[in-house]
């Protein structure tokens, strides 16, 4: 993937330049809002990462400079900023997706992950498959190996969350928000108990575990 | 230029427009009675004189010019106050008590006039009198006119006139000792409020209004003041728990994390291995000051902002049902029974993600400490005051009854739950959010003692009514 990092501090964007491209990604660097201006406007990338707050131009300024001029590049939002309205006025602008500072690495690379996972699926889809699994998204059935599986709104919605993003890593804080839509951080494993939950209905009396449990970041499905 | 202090004050303004309006209303009603009395008189007159010349028309129509001369005559020595004067088709004067008419025109319809006659009083002096009177051409030509002495009349509306103008300056003056006497009264009333602004501006934030015990607008106004007063104290004094707080609780963690640092550098020095475990460590302990940091933060905004951002009105117990469905798995696989009750038809104004957390707040506590076959019930309901309550009873080992005020407060963890995970912000941010609110936070007793469990805990999050 190649990747856009806007950020004005010089120590943070090496140390995620260098994360990232150990994960196999290009990544170009912008110092500040103006840099990143020229930048998005040069190359073409799979996702940019923009600080909010920067020198010259701020984040907020930027996105919206760039998709008024119909640059759709998914945009993770960074910010120290991680009240609601902060979120809001961050997804308003054109971000695509809001992480608030400090955050884990494995948080920042699942979520640019499933952004550029995100543009690639653009046409609206009914059938979701992942290897033996399969999801029917107007009768609202799933099967593997052909066999039903009975599931929860919620479970089927979990499942869909990681099959749209089978093969990536999921954070439990990008499960919370994306499949309960809660912004903050439970002090229980809530989380965890949901995932086996599905986990023990997905997988339990086949040969083979899909749902994976990735150390230190969170969940993935496998084919 | 400054007007001085007291044509400034906001009463006294007041009063300028009372004056004005009860003026107007005062002059409405002195103008009703110049016409009914002055008016009055006027019109009586005239009728008199109308019905005078009336009379002698009369007796022209019925005994000619002489009848008329006769009466004239016979009038003028009587003590009618009537004018007369009667005068030939030639305009010669024949007879009557004026010399001369004082209408010049002879010809055309009777005409009203108004002119003065000379008298003598009574101390021989002359003295012109106004008088009044109408003028008619008779059928054979002759001139006849008829007037009174309107003196007494025109003295009398003088005199209304004098005492009405006396009773519009009796209404100034009046109403504006009125206006100073109010003003300075509401003044002295505000001197202790502004005197209490003036202290506080100058950093005394100690300083309170009296209150006289009037339960007026003062007292009100002083009492408000004073709440708001105190609210500021407390908050000010909150911040300044706050920052000892997040310099203890960030301290400890952060000690720790160096210390792990410094050792595992210093292993690493002595090529005695590896440091990954200590790095393990290193990284779990970051991300326990930041959770601390996150609560603190959240705790800060809610109370600088003092009131929830983004409120809106929304059904709690759809909320709670979708909180107890993220956390019924959890309990079930702790051994824990689960239970929950939602009240109906329920509205409350509010933030829905800040309410959400307080509620996931809440459950984990009491998650964390029910033991396995414990039980969690979760209710929504309305009190009969009106009030919204989210309440969690747990059968954990409860809060004794001392120690739950304490918990509330920021930071507090009682010694015997030191061995748990947690920073100690999940009750004090749910406070927050209540006050935030409106509302509050209210801890129990659980449902008391059952074997080796209890008594628990029951956590009650109230909210306002929704306007």
């Amino acid at each position: 993937m190649r990747i856009l990092i806007v950020e004005d501090d010089l120590e943070a964007a090496e140390a995620m330049d260098r994360g990232l491209s150990e994960a196999g990604n290009a990544c170009t660097r912008a110092a500040d809002g103006e840099e990143g201006l020229a930048a998005a406007r040069d190359g073409e990338f799979d996702v940019m990462i923009v600080d909010r707050m920067m020198p010259k131009m701020d984040g907020v300024t930027l996105i919206e400079t760039i998709r008024r001029e119909g640059d759709q590049t998914p945009v993770l939002f960074l910010s120290a900023l991680g009240e609601v309205g902060d979120r809001v006025a961050g997804l308003q602008a054109g971000g695509d997706d809001y992480l608030v500072k400090p955050y884990a690495f494995a948080e920042l690379i699942a979520r640019v992950e499933a952004l550029a996972r995100r543009r690639e699926t653009g046409s609206v889809q009914t059938l979701l498959r992942v290897g033996e699994l399969e999801m029917d998204l107007i009768g609202r059935t799933v099967h593997r190996q052909g066999k039903e599986i009975d599931l929860q709104p919620r479970e089927f919605q979990l499942l869909e969350f990681m099959m749209r993003h089978a093969g990536q890593s999921v954070t439990r804080t990008m499960l919370l928000e994306k499949v309960w839509e809660y912004h903050f951080d439970p002090q229980t494993n809530v989380i965890d108990v949901h995932i086996s939950r599905l986990r023990s209905k997905i997988d339990k009396g086949f040969d083979r575990a899909m749902l994976q449990t990735v150390r230190g970041a969170g969940y993935r499905l496998d084919a | 230029m400054r007007l001085p202090r007291i044509f400034r004050t906001t009463p006294f303004r007041l009063t300028l427009l009372f004056l004005a309006l009860f003026a107007s209303a005062a002059s409405a009603f002195l103008a009703y009675i110049y016409v009914a009395t002055a008016g009055e008189a006027t019109r009586r007159t005239d009728q008199e004189i109308t019905r005078e010349m009336q009379s002698l028309v009369a007796a022209y129509d019925r005994a000619g010019i002489d009848a008329v001369n006769q009466s004239l005559i016979e009038r003028a020595a009587s003590e009618r106050p009537f004018l007369y004067l009667l005068m030939s088709s030639e305009h010669k004067r024949i007879s009557g008590s004026i010399e001369e008419s004082p209408v010049e025109k002879f010809t055309g319809p009777p005409t009203w006039t108004t002119f003065s006659v000379t008298d003598v009083d009574t101390q021989g002096r002359t003295v012109k009198h106004p008088a009044r009177g109408l003028q008619e051409k008779l059928a054979g030509g002759e001139i006849l006119f008829v007037g009174a002495d309107v003196g007494e009349d025109e003295a009398y509306v003088d005199k209304i006139i004098h005492a009405l103008q006396g009773a519009g300056a009796l209404v100034v003056v009046l109403g504006l000792a009125g206006g100073v006497l109010m003003s300075r009264n509401v003044s002295r009333s505000m001197a202790g409020v502004t005197e209490v602004l003036d202290a506080v501006r100058n950093g005394d934030l100690a300083a309170r209004a009296h209150v006289r015990g009037t339960s007026d607008e003062f007292d009100e106004l002083a009492l408000g003041l004073n709440e708001m007063l105190d609210r500021l104290e407390r908050s000010m004094a909150g911040h300044k728990h706050a920052g000892d707080a997040i310099a203890h609780d960030l301290r400890s963690p952060l000690t720790r994390l160096r210390a792990r640092l410094e050792t595992a550098s210093m292993d690493v020095d002595a090529g005695k291995g590896d440091p990954t475990k200590a790095l393990a460590q290193a990284l779990e302990d970051t991300d326990g000051v930041l959770k601390t940091f996150g609560a603190v933060l959240s705790i800060a905004r809610l109370q600088a902002a003092g009131a929830a951002p983004d409120p809106q009105l929304f059904d709690p117990s759809e909320l709670a049902a979708d909180i107890s469905e993220l956390y019924e798995p959890l309990c079930e696989d702790k051994g824990i029974d689960f239970a929950a009750e939602f009240a109906k038809d329920l509205q409350v104004r509010g933030n829905r993600e800040f309410l959400a957390q307080a509620l996931a707040n809440i459950l984990d506590n009491a998650v964390k400490y029910t033991p396995e076959g414990g039980a969690i019930m979760l209710r929504v309901r309305r009190r009969s005051s009106g009030e919204v309550e989210f309440s969690v009873t747990d059968t954990g080992p409860g809060v004794p009854d001392d120690d739950r005020e304490r918990v509330v407060q920021r930071f507090v963890r009682l010694e015997n739950s030191r061995n748990q995970p947690g920073a100690g912000l999940g009750l004090s941010l749910v406070a927050a959010v209540a006050e935030a609110h409106g509302g509050r936070l209210e801890l129990d007793e659980g449902p008391g003692k059952v074997g080796e469990m209890g008594p628990g805990l029951r956590v009650a999050l109230i909210l306002p009514r929704a306007a």
